[in-house]
């Protein structure tokens, strides 16, 4: 026990430069994703026409990231890189990169490389730069990689790996959330049934003001963060998950199917089947605290993952389900009832979904048939 | 087209009826023309009227394109315009006397036949999946019902027919938008459907209702608040997505219990979905409350009835659910209510011997698919137990108890050598059993699981080391945790840190923390309403009184009576009678020679506060000095501050001094040598107040 007691003022501070200040990390591995033998690379792209729908500015933006991007992933798609010259277009450019298969894939893989997070990488350098251009539809881009920098970021914390690229990003993220809300908190009136309302008439209508309302902070106020501070962590990403969660419906379904698969990571998933050489790696495994300002945001997303598409995106409401249950089952192991309650009532409702297209839903805007025709 | 089947339809108008089958048959030539005049001679129909019908027929035969090619034929918007004046004549006076019912009919009649055409129209277009044109057909129908009935559609305005035409146009509409992808269209025609007068039938009303309370929670496509036009003064209007879900969910509950509609539990689900988000367990519970009996199982509803409680913090109203819903006729082995009532117990010394009986339970009933509770099960076990000790009757029932918690603990972390969470208990587990160096390797080994991001893990290490009175590193953890926490979070830590600085016999430091410690908390409370920050530990934020009274115990201390009375006199505006304050009095009124007085004080102390466990030791101390003849009083006095915090150094040392006053040397000795091994072992703060 006497080395402990000699060492643990070591630990604490070697804890707290792997926070503020992550090594450099040398840039080898970015480019070691073999291209695609079916794709040329891509010259740049001219501007001469202007379309109608997009700004000019917006444009050479655009195309200034392809051409930074086009360093990192040398394989970029033909159609991405030259809808720009296409003329009939209110589609900008970047929704093709966003909507792109191929390439986010590639982006994801180079993300989940072992030092991805360093301070000096060039896709995180990218992917914070693109953000900056606060250039909304290359902001979509960004946040479509969401899922997978968080989700990296928080399990590779206890790794003592250098991650100040992925926090970089992330507190753009932030800073831009905070700006955009000047920093106000984002609440709730939760309605009282006695006051009437927009769609209900009250039956004795209370003379009291609104005051009764109940005013819950889904939200709470942001203050600026320049660096992340550990115990600040899981806020700056639940806030950068809430701006995710803003623009979800613009999301493709394969970002929401990272987000599902880090969701299983961050609860830990709970195997017991596994032999004693498997639990010391079970250590590293990701799993990460889920306090209730990271676990909300979460459940938001996921509720949108498993009911806001519904059946039409079956594979997503599947993994959406599979992350809900991990997820209910960690709230039991932190009894947490908040947790406990929100998962378990979408876990309800995802199995509702996917057992109702098996059976036939009446169709209540369907014409009543019948062999006599009148009118 | 369906040729297999024998299905005989036939046409019905002005009371005659005839086969469809030669009219069919035009229509599968492609003559549209021929079949319409058959049926206008058969059926003595006019020219709409039979384009109509043939619609309908060809629809039905799910022939949509050959509907679509029918209805394109008429003039559907000049049919429309026909019908306003004939209908609005003027429009109806309120309780005026009805219009004479022949015309009313007719027009009736012609409205009906046109507003289906459409709908029939948008509903092929929705089979052919042109579903921006379906829509757009699908709100022509709304807006002809609109123009014909300006007043909104009322009971009995109608025939059935018409009505029903209306519906499922009110009802389609929304969706076609949704599978359109135009969701803020979708949101208006949502918003149209419910707050216009269209006479819908209970049940088409709840499914609209419920389907854009669905999407209003889901779809991630902020709605907006309604028009300013829709608006009604002094009534509740929802300003986001999630306030108009919530309302719609809470009037469909509302229609339930009212008996307007039937039982939806998935309406329940949603709306504890949507309210469990927003933090409002408390509303949730409420709704619970309100489902009828049985609706839902009542032993489902206690449970989540605990566990809004729970939620909403509650815990006392939680427990008392729990123990009816694990009573033995009800579900004595459900694991979730088992582990969330054990964990309430662990929480309350009192109640902890109740919690080592549900965990126990927990335990045994974790096999099979919940044999991944099993490890939660020891931990609640290992934390009821720690808690029972604190309670425990003898030195050697506390032992027993303390060392089976230390061995539920081991156990549960041998099955989840990855909780976190294990980790934190086990170190405050070993601290209070003063088993320093395991505490300690525990805390360093939760800051390192848990990066540093939660404070409690930075108390627990600096506490440990503060007990073992490694002042100086306890400060230098103390430190680099003020520099990972954001400037209102940091409370804790600087009370902490003042505490260290007096333990290092720094006073002036001490003073100079507290003072910018004042500072952080008069600028909280003055800069946050109701929107405050929540601090990662609720229920360690620090006020201004702790502030005050450690300055006061402070200037005490350093015998600067003036200040220590102004600080004393600043804590007491902010909470008059505390056991701390006329602590702090007491040692001023001994410090200056004042002894009876002192007393006073703490006695005065402990009528506020029976257990307040330093005044006792204080009395004793005082007491013990006074005359041989209270030496008896002294020592009870002692005994009982024991009894309560057996590990307090001082009562044993003073208890010492009394037994050595009265002559029992081995007494003495034996309290003296506890005294001077647990002075080895004091933390700053208590390591009970981690939890």
């Amino acid at each position: 026990m006497s080395d402990e007691e000699t060492s643990n003022v070591d630990v604490v501070e070697h804890t707290t430069t792997t926070i503020s200040e992550p090594e450099p990390q040398p840039t080898t591995t970015t480019i070691s994703e073999p291209a695609e033998p079916t794709t040329t690379p891509p010259s740049p792209p001219e501007t001469t026409t202007t379309t109608t729908g997009i700004s000019e500015e917006s444009l050479s933006k655009f195309q200034s990231s392809i051409q930074s991007l086009s360093s990192i992933i040398p394989s970029i798609p033909p159609s991405i890189t030259f809808t720009t010259t296409n003329k009939n277009s209110n589609h900008h450019p970047a929704l093709s990169l966003l909507h792109d298969p191929q390439t986010s894939s590639e982006i994801s893989s180079l993300l989940r490389q072992p030092n991805s997070g360093a301070g000096d990488n060039n896709l995180c350098r990218w992917l914070y730069d693109t953000f900056q251009s606060n250039d909304p539809s290359l902001q979509l881009v960004v946040l479509r990689f969401i899922p997978t920098i968080a989700g990296l970021y928080l399990s590779r914390i206890p790794l003592r790996k250098p991650l100040a690229g992925f926090e970089a990003v992330l507190l753009a993220l932030y800073a831009h959330e905070t700006t955009s809300r000047a920093g106000q908190p984002v609440t709730v009136n939760v309605p009282d049934l006695s006051h009437p309302s927009l769609y209900h008439e009250s039956v004795a209508p209370n003379k009291n003001n609104a005051t009764a309302l109940n005013l819950a902070v889904i939200s709470p106020s942001l203050e600026p963060h320049g660096t992340v501070r550990s115990t600040r962590r899981a806020r700056i990403v639940g806030v950068a998950l809430e701006l995710y969660y803003s623009k979800i419906h613009q999301m493709p379904v394969s970002s929401k199917m990272e987000f599902c698969e880090f969701c299983k990571v961050w609860a830990g998933k709970e195997d017991h089947d596994e032999d004693e050489t498997d639990k010391t790696m079970k250590k590293k495994e990701g799993r990460i605290p889920l306090p209730w300002e990271l676990l909300q945001p979460v459940m938001r997303i996921l509720g949108h993952c498993m009911m806001g598409c519904g059946v039409k995106e079956k594979e997503l409401l599947e993994a959406a389900m599979g992350a809900c249950k991990s997820l209910y089952g960690r709230s039991l192991h932190d009894i947490n009832a908040k947790g406990i309650l929100a998962t378990e009532s979408l876990i309800r409702l995802g199995k509702m979904a996917l057992e109702s297209k098996d059976i036939v839903v009446v169709d209540h805007t369907e014409i009543s048939i019948s062999n006599v025709i009148s009118i | 087209m369906e040729s297999g089947e024998e299905v005989f339809r036939e046409f019905s108008a002005n009371g005659i009826f005839m086969k469809t089958t030669e009219v069919e048959a035009k229509l599968d030539e492609g003559n549209i023309q021929e079949a319409e005049s058959s049926l206008r001679e058969g059926l003595s129909l006019n020219f709409e009227e039979a384009r109509a019908l043939l619609g309908k027929l060809e629809y039905q035969r799910g022939n949509v394109e050959g509907a679509l090619r029918v209805f394109d034929g008429i003039d559907l918007q000049t049919a429309i315009q026909r019908l306003q004046p004939s209908i609005v004549e003027k429009p109806p006076s309120k309780k005026g006397r009805p219009r004479p019912e022949s015309q009313h009919a007719v027009s009736q009649h012609a409205a009906s036949l046109v507003l289906e055409a459409i709908y029939l129209k948008a509903k092929s277009l929705q089979k052919l999946g042109r579903l921006t044109e379906a829509a757009e057909e699908c709100e022509n129908v709304l807006n002809a019902v609109e123009k014909i009935f300006h007043q909104g559609i009322s009971d009995a305005q109608v025939d059935n027919r018409l009505q029903d035409t209306v519906s499922q146009a009110v009802e389609l509409l929304p969706e076609l938008w949704m599978q359109a992808g135009c969701y803020n269209e979708a949101i208006s025609a949502y918003r149209r459907s419910l707050l216009r007068h269209w006479n819908l039938d209970n049940d088409c009303c709840t499914r609209i209702q419920k389907s854009f309370a669905v999407f209003l929670l889901y779809s991630g496509v902020e709605a907006g608040p309604p028009s300013l036009g829709v608006q009604i003064d002094s009534s509740y209007v929802p300003k986001n997505n999630l306030e108009e879900a919530i309302l719609l969910l809470m009037i469909l509950m509302r229609k339930v219990i009212l008996g307007k509609t039937q039982w939806d539990p998935s309406v329940m689900d949603h709306l504890t979905f949507a309210l469990s988000l927003c933090n409002q367990t408390f509303v949730l519970a409420k709704q619970f409350e309100e489902i009828m009996p049985g609706l839902c199982p009542r032993v489902d509803r206690w449970n989540s009835l605990a566990l809004c409680y729970s939620g909403a913090g509650q815990n006392k109203a939680a427990l008392n659910l729990l123990r009816k819903s694990l009573h033995k006729h009800e579900l004595p082995n459900d694991l979730m209510a088992l582990l969330l009532a054990a964990k309430i117990c662990s929480e309350d010394c009192y109640n902890a011997s109740e919690g080592v009986e549900y965990a126990r339970r927990a335990i045994s009933n974790a096999k099979g698919l919940n044999e991944h509770l099993k490890g939660l099960s020891l931990r609640m076990l290992g934390l009821c137990l720690g808690k029972q000790a604190k309670v425990a009757s003898s030195d050697f029932e506390r032992s027993r108890l303390q060392s089976e918690a230390l061995k539920s603990l081991d156990e549960a972390i041998a099955l989840e050598p990855n909780n976190s969470d294990l980790v934190f208990d086990l170190g405050v587990q070993y601290a209070e059993h003063r088993n320093l160096n395991a505490a300690l390797r525990f805390a360093k080994q939760y800051i390192d699981e848990t990066g540093g991001s939660l404070l409690k893990g930075w108390r627990l290490l600096a506490l440990v080391l503060s007990a073992q009175q490694r002042f100086s590193e306890a400060e230098v953890v103390t430190d680099a945790a003020l520099d990972e926490t954001a400037k209102w979070d940091q409370g804790p830590l600087l009370r902490l840190k003042a505490k260290l600085k007096i333990s290092r016999s720094l006073p002036m430091e001490a003073i100079e923390t507290y003072r910018y410690l004042l500072a952080l908390v008069q600028a909280q409370k003055k800069s946050f309403g109701p929107f405050k920050v929540i601090p990662q530990i609720e229920d360690d934020k620090v006020d201004e009184y702790e502030v005050w009274h450690g300055l006061a115990n402070l200037y005490s201390s350093l015998s600067h009576w003036k200040d220590a009375e102004i600080c004393l006199a600043k804590a007491r505006q902010l909470k008059r009678f505390s056991a701390e304050a006329l602590h702090t009095e007491g040692t001023m009124l001994e410090g200056r020679g004042d002894v009876q007085d002192a007393l006073v004080s703490y006695i005065n102390a402990l009528l506020v506060e029976p257990c307040y466990v330093p005044c006792k030791i204080l009395i004793g101390a005082l007491m013990s000095k006074m005359s041989p003849k209270v030496l008896p009083v002294a020592r009870s006095v002692l005994s009982d501050a024991l009894r309560l915090d057996p590990t307090n150094r001082r009562a044993w040392y003073y208890l010492g001094l009394v037994h050595r006053d009265d002559g029992r040397m081995a007494d003495a000795t034996d309290c003296f040598q506890a005294a001077s091994m647990l002075e080895e072992s004091d933390p700053i703060e208590s390591f009970s107040s981690l939890h």
